[in-house]
């Protein structure tokens, strides 16, 4: 059977594996079990060089490479990957997987990109791996993991109100009673069995839950299990110090998701007819409805919520990267795109401070704290001011979608023609840009007539 | 004013004070509407029953309030500890009602009170919460829960839990094959599963239909799909989804139940729910617009606004 460490890298096994063989002199050291394991991989590709880890560093980065890959790539080849999905690399895997973990946590914030790609592309190997499997050892090994995950067989749903609160797993997937989450088939008939009149209860079991809901928690308890470690990681980091190869480590990815974000994003401005989508200064009459109400002034009740939640975000999506919906697999912070914060500070700001001015009464006035939430919003941590040495402390909050604005500020949404096109405000902006430049060429073409 | 003196002189009790709003009295801020413009005074604190008692006899407040909130220092609002969690149901801003009444009366508030139980059954059952406590607030009801486990969490939480209890989403219609292969699935409407959250959808949107006067203006049903959505419900008395999906057609029932994942969000005023620091019509006091009393449910099944929610001075007075 596929070790267990294969897919849960923080299991015991995992643990034991790293303390009997990981070596921190050895990160960049050529391995060639290592180089052997993947050349012999049936279905590698091995035509180009570059695309063989050679060392448990190399094998640390090819992981984030993947993910990033697979997502952005439209020619993405499989087989250029094959050997992460095969699990004779399982005591490497970990290994680089703990590796990781050290650069990370101890080189970048909790909320940064590069740890969000982390976490994120150990829950799409955990996902693909066990694709790979055969039927049963697939069920067995899931049940292995989840007993070890969750102690128990049967689980209340506020065991993973963490997950549900940061919608990794969402309630109306699950199937409950009485607060428990129903897994087991035994569980499932006895609680179900007379509710199905034209179908076997076991036959709907299988579908219904089978295994894919418990492949679900597993794979996202792992990804939060991870956080978690990178946080514990991070707690320990300011007494111990860290290992040079570490750093390079953490350097060589910094390097490596820069370039490929930069690939795959579209921030140098993309061609033909998405160029609706492209980089420029904001344009107020595309704005939609609910943020036009919200630069006019909000009264009190929804002031915080409107503009510390829905215009901050808008706003510096909508000048920065109005197309971060389109490319959702491309992680992309504030300075990339605004490297020295020029437009952030003279541009975004001042929109959002002269709306907050608007509100009845100005946000501000009773309100000063507000202005840490805005930073706060932008990426740059709890401080009153966005400044670069701070970036990926707190999250860089995309814009709310319509369905969410409805929920928490309902007096601003008045839809128009265009809203009923679209879930979310920064989609209108995009598409009434669109709208807009589609006008002014008919014009000028008639004009030219 | 002189009515309002009456009640609290005469009529009010700190025993009408339900136990879950006794405990932890002096951590929970009050807030007071003196002139019926809103509730001005806020920031309130009283350290138990007693103050509280002389207060209200004293200024005999237009309207009472709560915070669903417990705070280390309730005097500021800070340290904010825990917050209950409140389904709010107004029955005068419900979606569909069948009485076309333009502010409250005996039947959207006993369609309010269907709507009320019916959450319940699926926060109890479902969701498996427990300490639930239900208010009528005089032009609706309060769902107030005080389940330990849950309430130091979130919105984020608190939106999931509502958009779950709504029916507020549409339920996930594919289950992946994974013995077929990757890539193959099963498709299922909602009504074909009558377990889990399609059932709580289904029984939803079935209740929504069958309230349906035709009068309503619903986004995403034009005028035609309602006329045919309302002669068609009787198929819907033995549960025969599948023949009124025909008879509505496949594109247009799509359309049905987008709009109707929407009008089960409205049924519920969100906003309170994810407030955790909201503040609510105080259980015993008097909601002096419509003269009711804002009282604590105790048997949900019978409960009649009209017997147990009237004020002895509205009595006297007719």
């Amino acid at each position: 059977m596929v070790s267990l460490s294969f897919i849960n890298p923080l299991s015991e096994e995992g643990q034991r594996i790293v303390k009997e063989k990981g070596d921190l002199n050895s990160i960049f050291s050529i391995n060639e079990d290592l180089i052997d394991i993947v050349t012999h991989d049936q279905r590698q590709n091995i035509d180009d060089d570059s695309l063989i880890p050679k060392s448990y560093g190399y094998l640390a980065i090819k992981r984030i490479q993947w993910f990033i890959e697979r997502k952005n790539n439209k020619n993405f080849i499989n087989d250029d990957y094959s050997y992460l999905l095969n699990d004779e690399i399982a005591e490497f895997d970990v290994i680089s997987f703990h590796l990781i973990s050290q650069a990370i946590a101890t080189n970048f914030n909790l909320n940064s990109r590069e740890v969000r790609l982390f976490v994120e592309s150990q829950g799409k190997l955990v996902e693909e791996r066990l694709i790979k499997l055969m039927p049963q050892e697939r069920k067995e090994i899931v049940n292995k993991i989840l007993i070890q995950l969750i102690f128990e067989e049967n689980i209340s749903w506020t065991f993973l109100k963490d997950l549900v609160a940061s919608k990794k797993i969402s309630l109306t997937d699950l199937v409950l009673s009485n607060g428990k989450i129903i897994l087991n088939k035994e569980d499932f008939i006895d609680r179900f069995g007379d509710k199905f009149k034209d179908r076997a209860p076991d036959r709907m079991y299988e579908i219904i839950i089978g295994d894919s809901i418990k492949e679900l928690i597993l794979t996202t308890m792992i990804m939060q299990n991870t956080e978690n470690y990178l946080q514990k990681i991070k707690d320990m980091s300011s007494t111990i110090e860290i290992h040079p190869a570490i750093s390079e480590l953490a350097e060589e990815i910094t390097k490596t998701i820069s370039e490929l974000s930069s690939k795959y994003s579209e921030f140098h401005g993309p061609s033909g007819q998405e160029s609706y989508m492209k980089i420029g200064k904001l344009i107020k009459d595309a704005f939609p409805p609910c943020i036009t109400n919200t630069v006019e002034g909000v009264s009190s009740g929804g002031r915080n919520d409107a503009i510390v939640l829905l215009l901050t975000s808008f706003v510096s999506y909508a000048r920065l990267y109005p197309a971060i919906f389109k490319n959702e697999g491309v992680d992309v912070k504030v300075s990339d795109i605004d490297p020295n914060l020029n437009i952030t500070l003279n541009e975004i700001l001042p929109l959002i401070y002269e709306a907050a001015n608007n509100c009845s009464p100005p946000l501000f006035d009773d309100q000063p704290q507000e202005k840490i939430n805005i930073t706060s919003k932008l990426g740059f941590g709890m401080h009153n001011d966005p400044d670069i040495e701070n970036e990926g402390e707190t999250t860089w909050y995309t814009p709310m979608s319509c369905e969410k604005i409805k929920m928490h500020l309902p007096q601003l949404c008045r839809p128009d023609k265009t809203c009923e096109k679209i879930g979310n405000p920064l989609s209108y902006y995009s598409r009434s840009k669109w709208q807009m430049q589609k006008e002014e060429k008919t014009k000028q073409a008639k004009e030219t007539k | 004013m002189e009515e309002r003196r009456k009640y609290y002189r005469n009529e009010w009790f700190d025993k009408n004070l339900p136990e879950f709003i006794l405990d932890g009295l002096s951590k929970r801020e009050f807030g007071f509407d003196h002139l019926g413009h809103g509730p001005n005074d806020r920031y309130k604190v009283f350290k138990g029953k007693d103050s509280l008692r002389r207060f209200l006899r004293y200024k005999a407040p237009f309207a009472a309030y709560i915070s669903v909130a417990f705070y280390e220092n309730p005097r500021r609002r800070g340290d904010w500890i825990k917050s209950e969690y409140i389904f709010d149901v107004d029955a005068k801003d419900l979606p569909i009602r069948s009485c076309n009444c333009d502010s409250v009366c005996e039947i959207c508030l006993g369609e309010a009170l269907e709507i009320v139980n019916n959450l319940i059954d699926t926060l109890e059952g479902d969701i498996g919460l427990n300490n639930i406590h239900l208010i009528y607030s005089g032009r609706g009801y309060h769902i107030r829960i005080l389940n330990k486990e849950i309430m130091d969490s979130d919105s984020d939480l608190r939106s999931e839990v509502l958009k779950y209890v709504a029916g507020a989403e549409i339920p996930n219609l594919q289950y992946s094959n994974l013995e077929g292969g990757s890539g193959s699935s099963y498709n299922f409407e909602h009504f074909s599963i009558p377990i889990g959250y399609p059932k709580v959808f289904t029984d939803r949107i079935k209740y929504n239909i069958q309230h349906l006067t035709g009068k309503e203006s619903i986004d995403g049903i034009n005028p035609k799909l309602l006329k045919d959505i309302i002669k068609n419900r009787d198929f819907l008395e033995d549960n025969q989804w599948g023949i009124f999906k025909s008879k509505i057609g496949p594109r247009r029932y799509k359309d049905m139940v987008k709009a109707m994942a929407r009008v089960n969000l409205a049924t519920i005023d969100a906003k309170v729910t994810i407030d955790l620091k909201r503040i609510l019509r105080l259980p015993s006091s008097l909601h002096s617009k419509v003269s009711m009393k804002c009282v604590e449910v105790k048997d949900r099944e019978c409960f009649d606004p009209l017997k147990s929610a009237v004020p002895k001075f509205v009595e006297e007075r007719e």
